[in-house]
């Protein structure tokens, strides 16, 4: 059970948890109320996450579904602490911004103003999926998360659902991410199988290095890349792009893509367990730091720049976490805290130009620092952070990466050095892009709704680099749990030549030079995007998808193309299928005619009066008398089973059968009258035309299939089952569970899941007669 | 239609509706069940629809809530089937087990099981009086 | 009881696989309904143990009629009923787009709009899409731009 009194975990879990709906429903009521209560929430998650990390949240385990040995195993660890204050913070200035950005955004596509409501619920939802993944301590409630992320994340992508390419670029996201996540779980489900458990705290201290630890690991750690958008399952986060800008800011730097390298971090000491998966973690990390900084240098959309930016960010932190150890684990615990301030704060910096200014790409913009002084500072803050300069959090990211580098040897030493010097040069294109230069587009003014989080996270970037230990020690935690072993982060400016500070200066000084030489590789660059765009692996994706299509299209002509031949190729294979069954069943030749007393006379009387309206209805000329003779085979079925001693049947038939015959006839009035005249003719034209050849043909295939029914019903009827059985007991049990009438107790009670499948069936039926009945736009 | 009838066709629907809760609360000692209940309390409906017309069935019953009747029937039929799960019983087990004393409110025994029954009540009422709903619509809409 | 049980099955089956074969589709929604028919009776006929009703208190003699298959036919006519409705309600959608209830006809119809479907489908895997950015690039190289069908409504 839960344990007595109120702690850090089981609050900020509630909070996170609660905010989504609690914003929904104040959303419905009052639409106004939507924003207050989502700030007022988050603030509150946010508070939550704090009080955690300053207080420690113990392990919460509850038992949950204990029949399926799982658990609901939470724990508010440094790793926790560290990713959930970055969700509910981010969060928070997301949040405060959308609030101006989304009604703009909303105005300007002509939509209704209400839909606001339907973005902070998605987007807490998110918060809380990712509060709750960051917590748990449980591979199979990591999935559970892992995928509610994946599902907001694509309502969120799919947020102007008006717009194709967002539907498309929603599609994508979730594909990747959702195919990947099935990886995870068959990863989980072969560690479970091996170790029969699921707790992460049991796994790793009892896995061994084997090759099925390996295999798992890499399946999870494959979830892992995609989600974080790692080359080659890069390309579905610049498409992302497509989402309103307060989702790219949080998916980007708190929730989506920060989920993966989470969960690199989280089973980081299973991933220790395999060399072949760590090193593979190095080479992907290393060739998303290439791919996305390479391209981020080529991008002229803002958006897109960042998009590309965030891949090779993130493939800095996954190199980290690839070298590992106490080193690796800081660095990468620093990296994703400096990186999430810093991407958030650019991101929400792009969506205000544009909308100040309506332009997307830098081809459009520059010279913005007179107009917009505070914008211009806490993206200047935010750049110079990314850019790794001293005096922001951002140098101490770098320092430590170098750190962690410099044991690996030269080859990885130089790559590094290459990594920080695309990110300088990239981080001055953007910034600079925008703000210096000659003015092109005079902006509107802003809300400082719109630019005081970006202040904010400036001023908390400048904070990093004068005063970083709140960060180190955030992160200190956080890789205490990463790496295994406590984990010591020691930040400070020396003034020496140190290998860090060499690299540092290195990378400067290329990224300088690459800044200043751009017409020289400009148009190469371009090109090689250009081409890795157009044959790289969305290549293969829209193929695919194509494919798939395609696939799908032929199947749906072969089988719709001639119901009717269908209909007569299914029919007659079955019936030689079930004759052949029949011929060779051992005692398959046991036919009793079974006997017949006097009592029995009305069921046959009844029995007959069905098969005689059966043989009219095929007969029946026009659709009302066949519907009406239709009922009446059913009418005397319900008589037949009153007779057998069924009444809940019979009853249940009676019922069934009025409202089908009044619903028959309903929907027939609404079908062209058969005695129009001109139908008519038609009607009686084709009929002749093909009654010829074919009336034939169907009279001996139903006779055929009617048949092989005789010889199959007779068969099996011959031979009922022995009365003493599942159903004696179903007959004693009855009374046990309270009931008298024993049908209905097998329907509610022994066969209760039956009938639950069944009314699900109907339940959907009724979706799709309700589809198809529908009022909807004739083409 | 005559007045006569739509005085008859109103006057049914409460004598229908009773018959159809009847056969729903008495379906664990008797016959009929949630089934049977459902599709009376329909056609007790659709005698509306026949006798009295579209729109004023509409105005008088509320039959826009279909749709949310047959998902509150199928939830509480999920509830009822999953909810033992929480604390490790096999799904679909019903209280008060067997040997245990049931709650007697006149002749209604309180059961889970007869919870459930009333999930597929709901259930089929909302997709019954929904469909019915649904082509009347349809018949009006049809250019003729 | 058997036989005369077996053949009102065999027959309602065989009615209802002619229906099938019309090409009338409220003809073949109609077989669908036979042949269910057919089928809950053949349920209903398995446990073929005719005696009171399976209701408390249950007679002296104990013969009570089979209470599984009285489920189990429960629940099978409760679905032939669900899928019947929603045949009929596609055929009527099928007649609303279509102006036809014939198979034949509809064949036709079908065949017309695959053609134009795989049609679709070709141009579509000709212009997959281009993100905006590569659209500038090449402009700017003095390419032609890449047919884009999707990103065109970025632009505002």
């Amino acid at each position: 059970m839960l344990t007595d009194h109120w702690n850090a975990t089981l609050v900020l879990l509630v909070t996170a948890l609660a905010a989504a709906p609690l914003t929904a429903l104040a959303g419905f009521w009052r639409r106004t109320l939507a924003t207050p209560v989502a700030i007022v929430t988050t603030a509150a998650a946010f508070a939550a996450a704090l009080w955690g990390w300053a207080e420690g949240g113990p392990t919460l385990d509850a038992p949950w579904a204990p029949a399926w040995n799982l658990r609901l195993t939470f724990e508010l660890d440094g790793l926790a602490a560290l990713y959930s204050l970055l969700a509910t913070g981010i969060g928070l200035a997301v949040v405060i911004y959308a609030s101006r950005y989304i009604p703009l955004h909303l105005a300007h596509s002509e939509r209704d103003q209400g839909d606001i409501v339907r973005f902070y619920g998605f987007l807490l939802l998110f918060m809380g999926a990712m509060v709750g993944l960051v917590m748990a301590q449980d591979l199979f409630l990591i999935f559970l998360f892992w995928d509610l992320t994946a599902i907001s994340s694509y309502f969120l992508i799919g947020y102007d659902s008006e717009r194709e390419d967002a539907r498309a670029s929603a599609l994508m996201a979730f594909l990747i991410t959702g195919i990947s996540a099935v990886c995870f779980l068959i990863g989980a489900l072969l560690l479970y199988s091996e170790y029969g458990t699921f707790a992460l705290p049991d796994l790793m201290a009892r896995t061994e290095s084997s090759r099925l630890v390996t295999t798992a690991v890499a399946l999870i750690s494959a979830a892992a890349l995609a989600k974080s958008a790692q080359a080659p399952l890069h390309f579905w986060l610049p498409r992302a792009m497509a989402a309103p800008t307060p989702v790219s800011a949080y998916l980007h730097s708190a929730a989506m893509v920060a989920a993966g390298v989470f969960l690199l971090g989280r089973v980081h000491p299973l991933l220790e367990k395999s060399d072949v998966v760590m090193n593979a973690l190095v080479v992907i990390g290393f060739a998303s730091m290439a791919t996305g900084g390479c391209l981020a240098l080529t991008r002229k959309v803002l958006k897109q720049l960042l998009a590309y930016s965030t891949i090779s960010q993130y493939g800095y932190v996954v190199v980290m976490l690839g070298i590992g150890g106490a080193d690796g684990a800081a660095a990468a615990s620093f990296y994703v805290i400096a990186h999430a301030l810093m991407k958030c704060a650019l991101f929400l910096t792009a969506g205000a130009v544009t909308e100040a200014t309506g332009q997307k790409a830098l081809t459009g913009l520059g010279g913005l620092w007179r107009r917009m002084p505070l914008l211009a500072v806490g993206s200047g803050a935010a750049a110079a952070g990314l850019a790794a300069l001293p005096l922001t959090a951002g140098f101490f990211k770098d320092e430590l990466f170098f750190k962690a580098a410099d044991h690996e040897g030269n080859p990885i030493r130089l790559l590094a050095v290459a990594g920080a010097a695309l990110t300088f040069a990239y981080s001055w294109r953007f910034w600079g892009g925008i703000f210096a230069g000659p003015l092109q587009t005079e902006p509107k003014p802003l809300s400082i709704r719109l630019t005081a989080p970006v202040a904010v996270l400036g001023a908390l970037v400048l904070l990093g680099g004068v005063w970083p230990h709140p960060f180190a020690r955030l992160a200190e935690d956080a890789a205490t749990v990463t790496a295994g072993t406590p984990v010591h982060i020691e930040v400070a400016y020396h003034l020496d030549s140190r290998v860090e500070n060499v690299m540092a200066i290195a990378a400067i000084a290329v990224g300088l030079v690459l800044i200043f030489s751009r017409p020289l590789w400009q148009p190469a660059l371009v090109a090689i995007s250009t081409t890795t765009v157009r044959f790289g692996p969305e290549r293969l994706y829209w193929a695919v998808l194509l494919g798939l299509n395609r696939l799908s299209d032929r199947m749906h002509r072969i089988e719709i193309h001639d119901l009717r031949g269908r209909v007569a190729t299914i029919l007659l294979p079955a019936g030689l299928l079930v004759g052949a069954g029949v011929a060779v069943t051992p005692g398959g030749g046991t036919f009793r005619i079974g006997s017949l007393s006097n009592g029995d006379l009305p069921e046959v009387l009844m029995l007959t009066v069905a098969a005689l309206a059966a043989i009219t209805a095929a007969l029946a000329r026009d659709h009302l008398s066949l519907a009406l003779v239709l009922s009446g085979v059913g009418f005397s079925l319900a008589v037949v089973y009153a007779l057998l001693g069924s009444p809940d049947v019979a009853l249940v038939a009676v019922l069934i059968e009025t409202i089908f015959a009044l619903l028959f006839v309903g929907m027939l009035a609404l079908l062209p009258r058969e005695g129009d005249e001109a139908i008519a003719v038609i009607t009686r034209d084709r009929e002749q035309r093909l009654q010829a050849d074919n009336r034939g043909r169907d009279a001996v295939l139903s006779a055929i299939a009617g048949g092989l029914a005789f010889i199959v019903a007779w068969g099996i009827l011959s031979k009922p089952a022995p009365l003493e059985s599942v159903i004696t007991s179903h007959i004693r049990l009855a009374p046990v569970a309270h009931g008298k009438d024993i049908v209905t107790v097998i329907l509610a009670d022994f066969r209760g899941l039956d009938t639950m499948g069944e009314i699900t069936v109907i339940g959907i039926a009724f979706l799709g007669i309700a589809t198809y009945l529908r009022r909807w736009r004739t083409r | 239609m005559t007045i006569m009838s739509r005085h008859v066709a109103r006057l049914l629907l409460a004598p229908t509706w009773m018959v159809a809760l009847a056969v729903m609360i008495k379906g664990y000692a008797d016959t009929g069940d949630g089934f049977s209940a459902g599709i009376i309390a329909s056609l007790g409906v659709l005698l509306q629809y026949l006798v009295v017309g579209t729109r004023e069935t509409t105005q008088l019953l509320p039959v826009r809530y279909a749709r949310e009747a047959a998902q509150f029937g199928l939830l509480i039929a999920l509830l009822v089937t999953f909810i033992p799960v929480l604390w490790g019983d096999p799904i679909l087990t019903h209280y008060p087990r067997p040997g245990e004393s049931v709650t007697h409110l006149g002749t209604l025994e309180l059961l889970t099981a007869v919870l459930f029954d009333v999930g597929v009540f709901l259930l089929v009422l909302g997709v019954a009086t929904g469909v019915i709903d649904l082509i009347a619509r349809s018949r009006e809409r049809r250019p003729t | 009881m058997t036989l005369v049980l077996a053949f009102s099955i065999a027959v309602m089956f065989g009615a209802g696989a002619y229906l099938l074969l019309k090409h009338d589709l409220i003809r073949v929604v109609a077989g669908m309904v036979l042949i269910s028919n057919a089928a809950n009776l053949f349920i209903m006929s398995a446990g073929l143990s005719k005696g009171s009703a399976a209701i408390y208190p249950l007679p002296e003699d104990g013969s009570v009629s089979d209470p599984l298959v009285q489920a189990m036919t429960l629940t099978a006519i409760v679905i032939s009923f669900g899928v019947s409705a929603l045949l009929l309600s596609l055929v009527y959608r099928v007649y609303q787009t279509h102006r036809s209830v014939d198979i034949e006809q509809l064949a036709v119809a079908e065949e017309v709009e695959t053609r134009q479907r795989e049609e679709a489908v070709a141009e579509a895997e000709e212009e997959v899409p281009v993100a905006e950015e590569e659209e500038m690039a090449l402009a700017e190289r003095g390419a032609n731009p890449v047919p884009v069908s999707v990103s065109e409504s970025e632009d505002r």
